[in-house]
């Protein structure tokens, strides 16, 4: 403790002779001057901070989500690379990047790269979600449309999970559900999907509403009350569209991506 | 020979895979492999076993934890390559060289890998000859077995005994669980049944000696059916009252009123209302002591390597250079793994735990201003949320819902040891249905233990619910049917199945208890365990599972799909046994019970447990 005095009394040694002079010097200064400097600068500091709260940086992630298995790596390594590689297994990572499409990588004019966000379907890994939804600009939900009929109630409870949260709700957050794996022959039409899931989703609205009020896992509650659930009625944009990972038809994904990550 | 190799990132990205082998492999064992191994915290075992109609693969791994890449080599079980981990090794070595995060085609490595895996294979040949000569190491022995046809009995029974030895000895450090089992074991299991059946009496009884061993492997081949067989006379003979001394038998005691059961349509008792159950009700998580608990979990850390080379950490947690080694990672570990012990963790379970912790985080390279302890905190703290984070949905609600649309009841059975709470929280989850305007019916299958049929008719009309009951000494399992189809005829929705405590060694009553659940396949099997448990969670969890399987005569076996945490209120901050059960058994907490009244009844808080047990 006597050191820091000791270090503390030297400071005070060095720093006096210019503190004398600093006084000096704006006593010196007519009062008028002073006041008019100060408000400039004030005026400044204000102008400034509207100007950034104004110009909300647009952001430009977007976050692939949905069951293990329904092709999200791939995807992401489609719109990275334009090829699957030589396959994909269960992630245990989400795959991140930012680039350009690579559909987009010949045109001419200055395109901003995406940033997007390939998270794991497992169950375990879900708490990753709550992660990089804040900052992102769109979802998109990929759904296996291949074996639809025998995860349909997993896939609807996790939209459902996803649709309820409080970052998507207040953030409108847009959310594109894509039916991947079209090109085999058995796999569903997107409107098949669409209305299975609004179903299921209708009854999950009926089972977890039940619930009082203070529900842990939604946070809000979708759709209009009485009526079937439809999924124009969330406040959030919802889109279906189809893909398939594997050939590179992934036409609708980029244009989704294109519409709500603007350059 | 081996069936395939690949290399992939963590983010699930093929990066090379062993051309030369064109057969694709049946099933999909690597899937298989993250998704029940690496992903449930078991990447510090040996090896993983899958098996598949047509083929059985053994898996081995090893990480490279510092670029994200993970190197799986699969082989036929029956076959046993020695020179896999060696391969792993050096595959790992060689390709970490030409790794470039930008490229995706490695078709170079081909060559090399061909190099590494004919140098691998000639150092196994030799390793073998030199076992001939030897005659000391086990895989020069099994070649031998497999090699040889019918020849001295004896020196084979001698043979194959003595390698059981070198086995157990040898693979002392895998668990004995169904999942990771030593291959060893069961190759010898499969090889030695053959011969059994051929052997004739031998000096001394073989059998008895192999059965000894292939039941410590906890393989259920022959053992069971002999035991089968035993069991067979005994079905045949009535039930007998439990002798617990020499003191001679009593005379039945049964004190059920003859008139209580059809008087009590006299009493009415008014349904009981205590607001609402503790499940509905968000449960707050104060995050503004984390910052006290980081500076204490600071000072500790500091305290353990305070001594040894303290200028050197200090060195290294700046500059952030330093891979991470085992010999780094040991005391960090040990202290964490103290430090779960005192939190009532399984002393197995937790030794797991750092393995896999310790298989994640070897090679990687330290971030700067960190120190050891701290990123092995954190690795733990993110694996545990893994753990416990259910794989699967816990919403009964929904599961209700469905089976109310197939017009069938939905069955719940609650299963457990003797004196765990499984009456009391049976009555709880029944007061929690009843409020999200579920009807409920009760099935009193514990017809063994004096006053739990009148236990449960106690409940019951306290809650005004329906209870179908047929006394004592009566058969359960034929109990619980009857009271799914009574309830699918009056339109409950879900059914309650209470069943008699029992101990996991106990085989009669586990053979009932499988029994039961075989005849009903109810919808959701219920594990109750009491939050005071210790090690014997893990013995009661594997157990029963084990008893399951073995004992189901279908072709996919019910095994326990929730847990029901009881007496959480009675333990303050010794969270452990969730962590224990849960990891054992892989199924999710569906339910805490945490008093003894009717509302006492809450979901499992993965972040708070968490945080609990690395306070």
């Amino acid at each position: 403790m006597d050191e820091i005095e000791q270090w503390k009394a030297k400071i005070q040694e060095l720093v006096d002779p210019f503190q004398q002079q600093i006084q000096q010097k704006i006593q010196n200064i007519p009062d008028i001057q002073l006041y008019t400097a100060v408000a400039i600068i004030f005026v400044t500091l204000i102008l400034s901070v509207i100007v950034r709260l104004s110009k909300k940086k647009k952001s430009n992630t977007i976050i692939l989500a949905g069951l293990s298995g329904s092709g999200k790596t791939v995807l992401f390594y489609q719109l990275q690379d334009g090829s699957s590689h030589q396959g994909t297994v269960t992630s245990m990572e989400p795959n991140e990047g930012t680039f350009v499409l690579h559909s987009e990588l010949n045109k001419k004019v200055k395109i901003r790269p995406v940033h997007i966000v390939d998270l794991p379907g497992h169950s375990r890994l879900r708490p990753k979600l709550d992660d990089y939804l804040p900052q992102s600009a769109g979802l998109v939900f990929v759904v296996d449309a291949l074996e639809f009929l025998s995860t349909c109630r997993a896939a609807a409870e996790y939209l459902y999970d996803i649709l309820t949260k409080a970052t998507v709700v207040k953030k409108k957050v847009p959310v594109l559900i894509l039916c991947n794996k079209t090109e085999k022959v058995t796999a569903h039409s997107k409107e098949f999907i669409r209305k299975q899931l609004e179903k299921e989703i209708d009854k999950l609205r009926a089972s977890r509403t039940a619930i009082s009020d203070a529900d842990i896992s939604s946070e809000y509650t979708l759709g209009v009350p009485g009526q079937p659930f439809q999924f124009s009625q969330c406040t959030n944009k919802v889109t279906v569209g189809e893909a398939s990972g594997l050939t590179g038809e992934i036409s609708q994904v980029e244009q989704f991506i294109r519409e709500h990550v603007k350059s | 020979m081996l069936e395939q190799l690949l290399v992939f990132t963590r983010g699930g990205l093929i990066l090379w895979a062993c051309r030369e082998i064109s057969k694709a492999l049946q099933g999909s064992p690597i899937d298989a492999l993250i998704r029940s191994c690496l992903l449930e915290e078991r990447s510090g075992a040996v090896s993983y076993n899958y098996d598949v109609p047509g083929a059985s693969y053994t898996l081995k791994w090893t990480f490279h934890n510092e670029l994200g890449l993970v190197f799986v080599a699969v082989y036929q079980r029956i076959l046993h390559l020695l020179y896999v981990d060696d391969l792993l090794a050096m595959v790992k070595k060689e390709f970490a060289g030409i790794y470039d995060p930008k490229r995706t085609e490695y078709d170079e490595f081909e060559a090399i890998f061909q190099q590494l895996r004919m140098e691998a294979e000639a150092r196994a040949e030799e390793m073998k000859k030199s076992a001939v000569q030897v005659g000391a190491k086990v895989g020069g022995r099994k070649l031998e077995l497999v090699g040889k046809g019918r020849s001295d009995q004896g020196g084979k029974r001698g043979g194959s005994s003595g390698d059981g030895g070198d086995g157990e000895l040898g693979k002392g450090r895998s668990f004995e669980n169904g999942h990771v089992n030593g291959g060893v074991r069961e190759e010898k299991g499969s090889v030695d049944g053959k011969k059994e059946l051929v052997t004739q009496n031998g000096a001394f009884d073989v059998n008895k000696l192999q059965q000894k061993i292939r039941s410590k492997g906890g393989k259920k081949t022959d053992t069971v059916t002999t035991k089968g067989s035993k069991a067979e006379p005994k079905k045949k003979m009535v039930k007998k009252n439990r002798v617990w001394d020499d003191s001679p038998p009593e005379v039945k005691l049964d004190f059920t009123d003859p008139v209580d059961e059809k008087g009590d349509d006299n009493v009415k008792f008014v349904a009981v209302d205590e607001g609402e159950s503790m499940m509905d009700k968000e449960e707050i998580v104060s995050s503004d002591s984390e910052v006290d608990e980081d500076e204490q979990v600071e000072g500790d850390g500091n305290g353990e390597t305070k001594k040894k080379g303290w200028f050197s950490s200090m060195f290294q947690s700046i500059a952030g250079k330093a891979n991470l080694e085992k010999a780094d990672l040991e005391p960090a570990l040990k202290a964490l793994k103290d430090r779960l012990m005192t939190k009532n963790v399984a002393e197995e379970i937790a030794e797991k735990l750092c393995e896999s912790v310790a298989a994640s985080l070897e090679g990687k390279k330290l971030a700067s201003f960190t120190r050891v302890s701290s990123t092995v905190q954190a690795a733990m703290e993110e694996a545990l949320v893994r753990i416990l984070t259910p794989n699967r949905s816990i919403d009964i609600l929904r599961g209700v819902h469905a089976a109310k649309e197939q017009g069938k009841p939905y069955v719940i059975v609650f299963i457990g040891v003797n004196g765990v709470g499984k009456s009391t929280n049976l009555a709880k989850v029944a007061y929690w249905l009843l409020q999200h305007k579920v009807s409920v019916m009760m099935a009193a299958c514990d017809t063994f233990r004096s006053g739990a049929v009148e236990q449960l008719r106690t409940h019951a009309r306290r809650l005004q619910i329906p209870i179908f009951e047929k006394g004592y000494e009566k058969d359960p399992a034929v109990v619980a049917k009857e009271a799914i189809q009574e309830a699918a005829r009056n339109g409950s929705d879900v059914v309650l199945v209470d069943t008699a405590g029992r101990m996991q060694d106990n085989e009669p009553l586990m053979r009932a208890l499988s029994k039961l659940i075989n005849l009903n396949d109810p919808d959701l099997v219920l594990f109750v365990g009491e939050a005071l448990v210790g090690n014997d969670a893990v013995d009661q969890l594997t157990k029963f599972n084990q008893k399951l399987a073995d004992l189901s005569t279908s072709q996919r076996p019910r095994l326990i799909d929730g847990i029901l945490l009881t007496k959480f209120d009675t333990i303050d901050d010794k969270v452990g046994a969730a962590l224990s059960m849960v990891y054992i058994s892989g199924a999710p907490v569906m339910f805490v019970g945490c008093g003894q009244s009717y509302t006492d009844l809450k979901k499992l808080n993965v972040k708070s447990i968490v945080k609990t047990l690395l306070k």
